[in-house]
């Protein structure tokens, strides 16, 4: 094999090594967080070798040790993520091979094409983290490659390195009005075409689809926000904010689940009655279920979405990226009764019923004369009886809603919906139980309420002859002056749920939530802007430049026109090539514009001297101006010295010099 | 074999434009002659944003795609700062100094911008090895020396040059050919060894010259004459205002030789060129007094630089087909 030579200008010069390295290095430090200790160990590993064969060469491996670490390399990704397949093993691949080729930069175009990558580095980082720092951190990375491919083509001149960055910075702030139209016109597609099976392998929280005791309570620990809510009118009351996910029917006595033969993809019809609509828009963080949130009840379906028998709003695809949808709820409602199979199913009572339940149940039955008057049998029993309500409940054993009921009697929503569910079942009425967040904080500052985690929240819905279902909240049966505020609530990280009022009196505390409030507002407004931008909105905004119905072909067309226009006012404004005049040439320009005005023109051949002399001879008696301006003008112009010290002088000399025609003179000393 | 250098020389080469020179001789580059088209790097660059496009698309990561549709425009300005690179540049080449054919012929070439935009990275390809690249600050002008190889005498002219630019990321490169009228003398290239041009004559051997001060002996003024040595020349008599008049000095008028055409005997023109070359240069070395003598042309004997460099230019450009005087054709 024989080595081909490199022209020296094809070789890349230390400094540019140092530069792509570091380049490099930056842009990787945002991954180690996300990848195995191991990718960065070998990461690091490379990059040290590099930094060193700097000063010593000989460091840098050659062609078999460079095979081996290849090997070494791929066999590390795979290790550690074992195989190949997910997001994380595919990117500490990438960034393995990626830094490796560091290692063998023999030519300029072995650089350039490492800062090549380096943008699709960039681009794979945004799937691990979207905030807006990283975005600020990450577009001075891409600036520093950029001005690296400068320096790379060479032929500056002197001042190199400083010239490099600044014809970057040139380059970029060019490009962005071209990129913000790009961004906001380019088509985008409204699902995915393939998966990679790069979904984030991280588990993310949540309500899930099944209920146990804890389940919940776990949740309300969590400082997480659930969705952001921006209602169109005045909001509803927060502790009306029932924010409905999965419906639960079966039961096995401990655990809530969805139940396979209920669970259903088929959309349902309409509500029967709907009045006191709402529309409001929500930002849902990933939650890689499919299940929207929608206020009781749900209305109309968003885009992409359908709303299934049990009035849950249900999205066609997992939710795995911030997801911003319209709907409309109708406060006041009816719904249809069930289908015989779910009307089964919102009876069918688990085995571990006792003697005393039944009992307790039969009392009520007794005592009212229809199902509605049971439910409230139900309710004033939560209220009458020592019930409290906490975060940390006492563990329960093998038959946690007896327990809970008749012991205990110390649970948090999840023990009383469940526990109610059972009873309202063995006394014949059909019920189910709806996870969901109660609540929301209004965020004044951005005008929306913020759902966290902590207001997760679990209830009741009875089916009532006439009536369909309807919601039934036992929790808040419980008498307040039972609700325990005191322990747990202050390990809540984000905002206080509707259902423990804390109080914030102090004047430290209410700042730092407004600052937290302002923040978060910030946050939303990239979550709907940058993140969430999606194809509902790029149509809206072509709505509302009358160009709907041309859809994606108006968008296209939009965008052609709107690039060719920017790229052209970009161009003739590089064409144009403003000479500024020196400015004593303006004034000098001015003082013979005055008296060309009365038609003393200089002639072309006519310098300075010539034209004073000229108009002195013909007009004596603006001699004294002229001659003055002469007497600064030329040592000013030609000789040595800070020409500037005159401007001014000649500035207000030529302020009140306004010369008049001997005609016009003339006459009037006759009239 | 498809010869991709000739068919691009003879056929695609005529649909390109030239920028041909204006009425100063300075050539300016217009806007309809400028090419650009992307280099291997932008090739790459664009594949990778087409993959950095299809995976933000695919996964609606707005923020991959908002880095994507950067670097895009990224490239897209710098697309058009590299056709401006070019734009308007004034372009002006002349020849340097006479070289022997088989030498290198080397050639200047001014390239400057008369606006105050600084120009980067301007250069000219030169074969195989990348070209040399020079910035110019906005108002004035560089200069690129190109070497051109020679094979004939006569003169080299260097035609056509590519100017041509990558400037700023080297995704693109713009270029532009810019027809010059720029010329290097290329004398004939000496035979190794020439007869001694008074023997195969017939005339009487030169006297061994008879030592350095022989060089003193005063002959008298003569005009001046093109290539004559500042040296030599009178300047008493030119401030007296009696012209530019050269102190001819000499030794022995017996040292005097004739190189002459006819007193070779080699059949071919080129080869009796060649040793005629190379029997001046002796001839100079051993500085005595010679004449050449071709068909149709005579150089009196003399000698000094100027005296060889009229002799080496007329046998770079005689031409023994027509025979007829080649300093006034060139000239």
């Amino acid at each position: 094999m024989s080595k081909r030579t490199i022209p020296s200008n094809e070789r890349p010069e230390r400094t540019q090594i140092l530069w792509v390295t570091l380049v490099l290095i930056a842009a990787y430090l945002p991954l180690a967080g996300h990848l195995a200790l191991q990718i960065s160990a070998f990461v690091g590993l490379l990059f040290a070798i590099r930094l060193a064969s700097l000063r010593w060469p000989a460091v840098l491996p050659g062609t078999w040790p460079l095979a081996a670490l290849t090997l070494i390399g791929v066999a590390n990704a795979a290790v550690t993520y074992q195989g190949w397949s997910g997001q994380n093993a595919g990117t500490a691949l990438f960034v393995s091979m990626l830094v490796l080729k560091l290692m063998e930069l023999r030519r300029k175009s072995d650089i350039r094409l490492v800062a090549t990558l380096i943008g699709f580095l960039v681009v794979v980082e945004f799937l691990f983290d979207q905030s807006p720092w990283l975005v600020l951190y990450l577009a001075a990375v891409v600036l520093g490659g950029i001005a690296l491919l400068v320096d790379l083509n060479g032929g500056l001149g002197e001042a190199r390195r400083r010239g490099a960055v600044a014809v970057a910075v040139r380059l970029s702030l060019q490009a962005l009005p071209l990129t913000l139209i790009l961004f906001l016109l380019f088509p985008r597609l409204s699902a995915p075409l393939w998966s990679l099976g790069l979904d984030p392998s991280k588990a993310t929280t949540g309500i899930s689809d099944s209920l146990e005791p804890g389940a919940i309570s776990e949740l309300v620990l969590n400082g997480e926000l659930a969705f952001r809510a921006r209602f169109d009118g005045t909001p509803p009351a927060a502790d009306q904010l029932y924010w409905r996910g999965p419906v639960l029917w079966e039961t096995d006595g401990r655990r809530w689940s969805v139940g396979k033969d209920i669970a259903s993809t088929d959309p349902a019809g309409a509500l029967l009655e709907a009045a006191r609509p709402i529309g409001y828009e929500v930002t849902l963080e990933p939650t890689d279920q499919r299940w929207l949130f929608a206020l009781d009840m749900p209305d109309s379906v968003p885009n992409g979405a359908f709303i299934s028998p049990d009035h849950q709003l249900i999205a066609r695809q997992v939710v795995s990226a911030v997801k911003r949808y319209r709907v409309t709820s109708a406060l006041d409602y009816r719904t249809a009764s069930p289908d015989p199979a779910r009307l089964a199913a919102g009876l069918q009572v688990p085995d571990n019923v006792t003697p005393r339940m039944r009992r307790l149940v039969e009392e009520w039955r007794s005592r009212s004369q229809n199902d509605w008057a049971l439910v409230q049998s139900g309710l004033q029993f939560f209220n009458r009886e020592s019930f409290h309500y906490t975060l940390m409940p006492p563990r329960l054993g093998a038959n946690p809603t007896d327990e809970f009921l008749f012991e205990t009697q110390r649970g948090f929503c999840e023990h009383y919906a469940g526990s109610f569910a059972v009873l309202m079942r063995m006394a014949g009425i059909p019920s189910r139980i709806v996870l969901g967040y109660l609540g929301g904080e209004l965020n004044r500052v951005g005008g929306y309420h913020m759902v966290w985690q902590s207001d997760a929240h679990a209830w009741v819905e009875v089916l009532i002859e006439g009536r369909g279902w309807v919601r039934v909240d036992p929790t808040a049966a419980v008498d307040p002056s039972r609700v325990d505020n005191s322990g747990a609530s202050r390990m809540l990280g984000a905002g206080p749920s509707v259902r423990f009022t804390l109080e914030q009196a102090d004047a430290i505390a209410r700042f730092v939530r407004n600052m937290r409030l302002f923040a978060d507002s910030l946050d939303a407004a990239w979550q709907d802007w940058v993140l969430g931008f999606s194809v509902e909105d790029q149509l809206a905004l072509l709505q509302r430049l009358r160009l709907g119905e041309l859809r994606e072909y108006g968008l296209v067309a939009l965008m052609l026109a709107a690039l060719g226009l920017t790229l052209g006012i970009l161009v003739l404004a590089s064409i144009r090539e403003r000479k500024p005049l020196d400015p004593l040439q303006g004034e000098y320009a001015r003082f013979c514009r005055r008296l060309a005005r009365i038609g003393l023109d200089r002639l072309p051949n006519e310098g300075p001297m010539d034209y004073a002399g000229r108009i002195v001879a013909q007009r004596p008696d603006l001699a004294p101006t002229v001659e003055r301006f002469m007497d600064l003008y030329i040592p000013a112009r030609y000789g040595p010295g800070d020409p500037r010290d005159t401007l001014a002088a000649l500035a207000d000399l030529l302020r009140d010099f306004r010369p008049r025609s001997r005609r016009q003179t003339s006459a009037k000393r006759f009239r | 074999m498809f010869d991709w250098t000739r068919f691009k020389a003879r056929w695609l080469g005529s649909l390109f434009r030239r920028v041909v020179r204006g009425g100063d001789g300075v050539v300016r580059v217009g806007r309809r002659q400028i090419y650009i088209l992307p280099t291997g790097n932008g090739l790459r660059f664009a594949a990778v944003l087409f993959v950095m496009l299809l995976g933000s698309l695919n996964y609606q990561n707005n923020l991959g795609l908002l880095f994507t549709f950067f670097l895009a425009s990224v490239a897209l300005v710098a697309m058009h700062h590299t056709w401006f690179n070019l734009l308007g540049l004034s372009v002006q080449a002349r020849g340097g100094p006479p070289v022997f054919a088989g030498d290198d012929a080397s050639f200047e070439v001014l390239i400057g911008t008369e606006g105050k935009r600084a120009r980067c990275d301007i250069g000219i390809p030169a074969g195989e090895t990348r070209h040399q690249s020079i910035a110019i600050p906005g108002g004035d002008c560089g200069t690129i020396h190109i070497a051109r190889p020679t094979h004939r005498r006569g003169l080299s002219a260097l035609d056509e040059v590519t100017v041509e630019t990558r400037y700023p990321l080297h995704l693109f490169r713009a270029w532009c050919y810019v027809q010059t009228d720029a010329t290097t003398l290329v004398y004939p290239k000496p035979a190794q060894v020439a007869p001694e041009p008074g023997s195969a004559a017939g005339d009487t051997e030169p006297r061994p010259r008879q030592g350095p001060e022989g060089m003193e002996d005063y002959l008298g003024p003569r005009p001046y004459r093109d290539g004559d040595s500042p040296a030599q020349i009178d300047w008493k008599a030119y401030a007296r205002e009696r012209g530019l008049v050269v102190k001819q000095f000499g030794g022995d008028q017996g040292q005097e030789v004739w190189i002459d055409w006819a007193g070779l005997t080699a059949t071919d023109p080129e080869t009796r060129i060649s040793l005629l070359t190379r029997q001046v240069l002796d001839a100079a070395e051993a500085q005595v007094r010679y004449g050449l003598r071709l068909p149709g042309l005579e150089e009196a004997p003399g000698r000094g630089a100027g005296h060889l460099q009229r002799c080496l230019t007329h046998l770079a450009l005689y031409d023994h087909v027509q025979a007829n005087d080649p300093l006034q054709r060139a000239a």
